[in-house]
This record gives structure tokens, C-alpha cells and sequence, in this order.
């Protein structure tokens, strides 16, 4: 039951994030390299507006004390201003540019996290973070905050649902089908995507608050790029381009990692061999997923039938 | 003033270790047209047949080293047949996110067969030489020399041999280099080996001048990467600016702000110049 609810909370928490993925990829064609420096802008943001003022030992700055839906609120913000930041100069770059300076903005803002202790305490990060206590709706913490993450990812889901089946969806389409024909008929291309960038990345900033209230803890080592790899694995584990493809493949990656953890290990030795066993097995799905993509070719039969 | 000469003289350093290996990175780009990721971790494969070779087995550095090489470049090459090959036709994007699945299974492998911790190779303890107040280590010299060497083979390589024309036809216009009759497969496999032999070449020079450990490789990619976006992923002579570029502001940057931001510095150079110059140093457009 205790793996079910952990499968749950993060699976939906980080299917926020291949969401949002999926939207900037799939939709608008940006290969987002970076995705974890939103999801830490957001995790830093939501600590360092909640946090106490420092005391002691503590080196980093700023501690508001603020409630903690001021610090969702700001995490959504922050990771909203950091793409707005990064997208601006290096949206114009196409294809795998971007890749690659998405994914030096990311490693930029990690090395700031690491070196610059006044934000959030260097690498020992900001422990004990705030956050509501659930037992004053009659919840124990476990099913609170899956539920919260579910929740989350509901929302996110739907918004861009909603978002995608707008004309303004179809204009985002348009572009990623034909850019020339979406150009001719007067969609300002730079523009469409600069905003879906900056849109989709709200979303993640509001993961990063509620994955800092789970784990009370924001550090350096959480926020490396192995999650933006998680993400794209899971991305493509789904199948691209569907809402529930993007979120069954988290599922089933979370799923996949929480089961072989919870495997119990006799010595240090067998703990490291399945750890590295874990990598290889998820790297090999992953290029024989993209290999024969047996999703994209059941999406295909389905539509022709 | 002289302590600022020595952060630039170990730049230079860094900077021919990065030229070494992002050469091969490059010429990957170039050839296969996509941004090979698993690059960094066939220097990790390479670093660690050398010190398996040396340390366990007890061979003497040049023979394993040598050995590591070879070794590497025949992994490569298989690597690039059975995974890479028969997906080319999914085009770019597709190959660099693969390219990451393949770096996590080296990548495993490699902490299961080493597991985590620190390792050193058997071999003598580096002498120091001065001169004009500056020093530099045998190892450190020996990475510059090369790096020199090896630059100067490639372009003897790439501009008088066959095979080297070939691959630089194939780099410039795939679909023309076929109509005139070069062998595509081929050319594809001779860079394989030597991108991938140019990895084993830089890995054996990783555990020469730094401490090995299983996760060295992951923290070449990003310094790999910044010199090639910066080299514009095309040329081979601007890879050879833009390692020294990078290598020496990474390590004079060292004189002015803490140690700690030296990868932050590379990336910082890169994007200031992807800024001025979307497309690299060479300033070729490519889609």
C-alpha cells in the first residue's frame, strides 16, 4: 500500500512535468534540455519564501516566513520568470541549439545553487521546509500529498487540454506542421512560441513547490540533470503528443525505479549492482522504445481503423 | 601577476584536453548529424580499460593505454551499428535523445562491473618543472603535446588521405557525396572508429591528469558540449579555438571568483557567444 501511495505521489508529480514537456515538445516543437532548472527555480522559490529568517549557521539571505500558499504562488512565478528569462535570447535558436543552451541554463542555475550560499545554504540546501499540516482537513500526510500531487496533475492536464483545443491550440499545431503556411497566413512564429515556452513551465514551477513540501528539503543533488532525463525517458516511454500517453509513461517509469528499490539488499555491493542494473535496464527500454516506437504505431493503426 | 600567467598556462592545459575531447564529438556531429551524448562516456570506458588493464592487470601505462584505444574505438563502432545506424532515418532529435539513453546504460555498466569510489592508475607521481616562475607537470606536457600531435594527424588525415576526403565530403553534403560514388557505410563506420578512438585517446589523458571515478565522464559532456556549441558543431580547427578559449577562461576565472564556478564559466562564455553568433564560431549556417 506504502509503495502504491509513493508510485501515485510521484508519479503524478513528476507526470506535471512531461506534461509540460509534451507541450513544449510535441506541440511546439522546442526540445527543452533544462526542464529541471524550472522545477528547481520553483522547489528554491516556494522554500525561500516559506522559510524562517536565517538564524545561526544558516548563510543563506532571505527566509520571508510567508504562508505556504504565498510560497506556491511564488514558485508558479518564479519558474514563470526563469523561462522568460531563458527563453527570450535563446528561443530563436532552432532544433538541437536550444537542446544544448536549455540544458546550459539549467547546469548554470546548479552550479549558482551550489556556489552561491546566500540563496539557499550552497550544497547543504534549505532542510525542514514548511508546509501545511494536513491533519487539520482529517488526512494522514501520505495520502494528503499524493492526493495534492494527483490533484495537481489533474489541473495541469486539463488546462492544456483546454489550452490545446482552442484555437490558439491550433494555431501552435499550425506551426509545428508547416511553419512556412502557419508564417503566410499571419501567425507571429517567435511570439506563439515564446509564450507556450513561458506557459508550460508555470506548471512546473507549482511541482517544485509541492515536491519540496514532500521531501522538506530543497538541495543542489536533488535538481541535477538526471531529472531532466527522467522526464524525456518517461516522455517517450509514453509515446508522444497525448496527454494520458505522457502520463502513463511516469507512471510506469516511477513505478518501475520504486519497485526495483524496494527489492531489500543483503550488502552495500548488491545495493550498487541493482542501482547500475536500474540505469542500464531504463536506458535499453528507452532505445528500444524509440527504436521500433511500438506507440506512435498503434496511435497510426488506431486512426486508420 | 604570475600567479594569473599559471591559471592561463593550466588553461591551456585544460583547454588541449578539451580539444581532444570534443574532436571526436564533432566529427560524430558532423558525419551522423546528431549530438552524440554517450561521447563523454566512451572516455569513461576508455579511462577505465586503461586503469583496469594498468592497476589490476598489471600492465605497464603505454600498452595499456594503447590497448584502451583501440579497445574504445571497436566499442564505438559497434555501438554506432547496432543502435544509431538503423535509426538514422528518425532524424537528429531523435538520435540525441538516444544517444542519452546509451550514456545511461555505459554508464551503468561502468558502476557495476568498478563500483563508486576513487582510483589512481600505477603509475609514477608527476614531476613538477619550472620555468619563468611558472609550473607545469611531465602529464600536464604531455597532454599538450598530444593534443598538438594529435590535431595535426587529423588534418594531415582529413586533407591528403581517402578515407579522411570521404568523411569530409559525407560532412559537408551527405546525399552529393553518394551520387559521386563515395561508400556511405562505409565512411559512416571509419568515423566511428575514429571519434570514438579520439574519445579513448582523450579518456586515457582524463586518467592521467584527473581522479578517476565512475561518474568522471558525466562531467566531461557538459564542458564537451560548451566547446562544441561554441566551435559552432562544425569545423575542426574552430573546435581547436574554442577549447582554448574555454579552457583558459575556465581556469583564469579562478584568479578572480571561487573555484566552484568553473563550469559555470564555460557555459557563460558559450552563451554570450551563441548571443552574438547563433550559429558557433565558424559561423556556418546549418539547419
Amino acid at each position: 500500500m506504502q509503495i502504491f501511495l509513493t508510485i501515485v505521489m510521484f508519479g503524478s508529480l513528476f507526470s506535471v512535468l512531461t506534461l509540460s514537456l509534451n507541450l513544449q515538445y510535441a506541440r511546439g516543437g522546442m526540445i527543452n534540455f533544462g526542464v529541471v532548472a524550472y522545477f528547481a527555480a520553483g522547489a528554491y522559490a516556494y522554500a525561500i519564501v516559506t522559510q524562517q529568517p536565517p538564524k545561526g549557521l544558516d548563510q543563506y539571505l532571505f527566509g520571508l516566513g510567508a504562508p505556504w500558499w504565498a510560497g506556491f504562488i511564488a514558485a508558479g512565478l518564479a519558474a514563470m520568470a526563469f523561462a522568460f528569462l531563458t527563453g527570450r535570447p535563446t528561443l530563436r535558436l532552432r532544433g538541437e541549439y536550444l537542446a544544448l543552451t536549455t540544458f546550459a541554463f539549467a547546469e548554470m542555475l546548479h552550479s549558482l545553487l551550489v556556489n552561491e550560499r546566500r540563496i539557499g545554504n550552497g550544497t547543504v540546501g534549505l532542510a525542514n521546509v514548511e508546509r501545511p499540516d494536513p491533519a487539520g482537513i482529517g488526512l494522514s500526510e501520505g495520502y494528503a500529498y499524493a492526493g495534492a500531487a494527483f490533484l495537481l496533475m489533474l489541473v495541469t492536464a486539463l488546462a492544456f487540454r483546454r489550452l490545446l483545443a482552442s484555437p490558439y491550440g491550433r494555431a501552435i499545431d499550425a506551426i509545428r506542421d508547416d511553419e512556412t503556411a502557419a508564417e503566410a497566413i499571419g501567425k507571429d512564429i517567435p511570439r506563439l512560441r515564446f509564450q507556450v515556452f513561458v506557459i508550460s513551465a508555470i506548471p512546473i514551477g507549482f511541482a517544485g513547490a509541492l515536491y519540496a513540501m514532500i521531501t522538506t528539503l530543497v538541495s543542489p543533488d536533488l535538481f541535477t540533470a538526471e531529472v531532466t532525463f527522467f522526464v524525456w525517458i518517461a516522455l517517450v516511454l509514453g509515446g508522444e503528443r497525448t496527454l494520458h500517453g505522457a502520463v502513463a509513461g511516469t507512471m510506469a517509469l516511477v513505478g518501475f525505479q520504486e519497485l526495483i528499490r524496494a527489492i531489500p539488499f543483503e550488502s552495500i555491493r548488491a545495493a550498487e549492482i541493482a542501482a547500475a542494473a536500474e540505469d542500464v535496464l531504463t536506458g535499453l527500454l528507452f532505445i528500444l522504445i524509440l527504436r521500433w516506437q511500438p506507440f506512435e504505431v498503434l496511435a497510426k493503426r488506431k486512426q486508420t481503423a | 601577476m604570475s600567479l594569473l600567467a599559471q591559471y592561463a598556462l593550466t588553461g591551456v592545459v585544460t583547454g588541449c584536453f578539451l580539444i581532444l575531447a570534443t574532436i571526436g564529438f564533432s566529427l560524430t556531429r558532423q558525419v551522423e548529424g546528431f549530438l552524440n551524448i554517450a561521447h563523454a562516456e566512451m572516455l569513461g570506458v576508455s579511462a577505465f580499460i586503461t586503469w583496469g588493464l594498468n592497476a589490476v592487470a598489471g600492465w605497464p601505462f603505454i600498452p595499456a593505454a594503447a590497448a584502451a584505444v583501440v579497445a574504445t574505438a571497436l566499442i564505438g563502432l559497434g555501438i554506432g551499428r547496432l543502435v544509431y545506424d538503423p535509426m538514422r532515418r528518425l532524424g537528429p532529435a531523435v538520435l540525441l535523445i538516444t544517444s542519452v539513453g546509451v550514456a545511461y546504460v555505459i554508464a551503468g555498466v561502468m558502476h557495476a562491473i568498478i563500483g563508486t569510489g576513487i582510483r589512481s592508475l600505477d603509475v609514477p607521481l608527476a614531476t613538477t618543472y619550472k620555468a619563468f616562475g611558472l609550473r607545469i607537470t611531465d602529464y600536464q606536457m604531455a597532454v599538450v603535446a598530444l593534443a598538438a600531435l594529435t590535431g595535426i594527424s587529423l588534418a594531415l588525415f582529413m586533407n591528403r588521405t581517402r578515407t579522411g576526403l570521404a568523411i569530409r565530403a559525407m560532412s559537408a553534403n551527405p546525399e552529393l557525396a553518394a551520387s559521386r560514388g563515395i561508400d556511405v557505410r562505409q565512411t559512416s563506420r571509419a568515423t566511428w572508429l575514429l571519434s570514438s578512438g579520439l574519445a579513448g585517446l582523450a579518456g586515457v589523458m582524463l586518467a592521467l591528469i584527473a581522479t578517476l571515478s565512475t561518474d568522471i565522464a558525466f562531467n566531461q559532456i557538459l564542458q564537451i558540449l560548451a566547446v562544441a556549441i561554441l566551435a559552432g558543431l562544425g569545423s575542426l580547427y574552430s573546435v581547436i579555438v574554442a577549447g582554448l578559449i574555454v579552457g583558459i577562461a575556465m581556469d583564469v576565472s579562478v584568479y578572480f571568483i571561487p573555484a566552484g564556478y568553473r563550469p559555470l564559466i564555460a557555459f557563460l562564455v558559450v552563451i554570450l557567444a551563441l548571443l552574438v553568433r547563433p550559429e558557433g564560431l565558424s559561423g556556418k549556417a546549418r539547419s
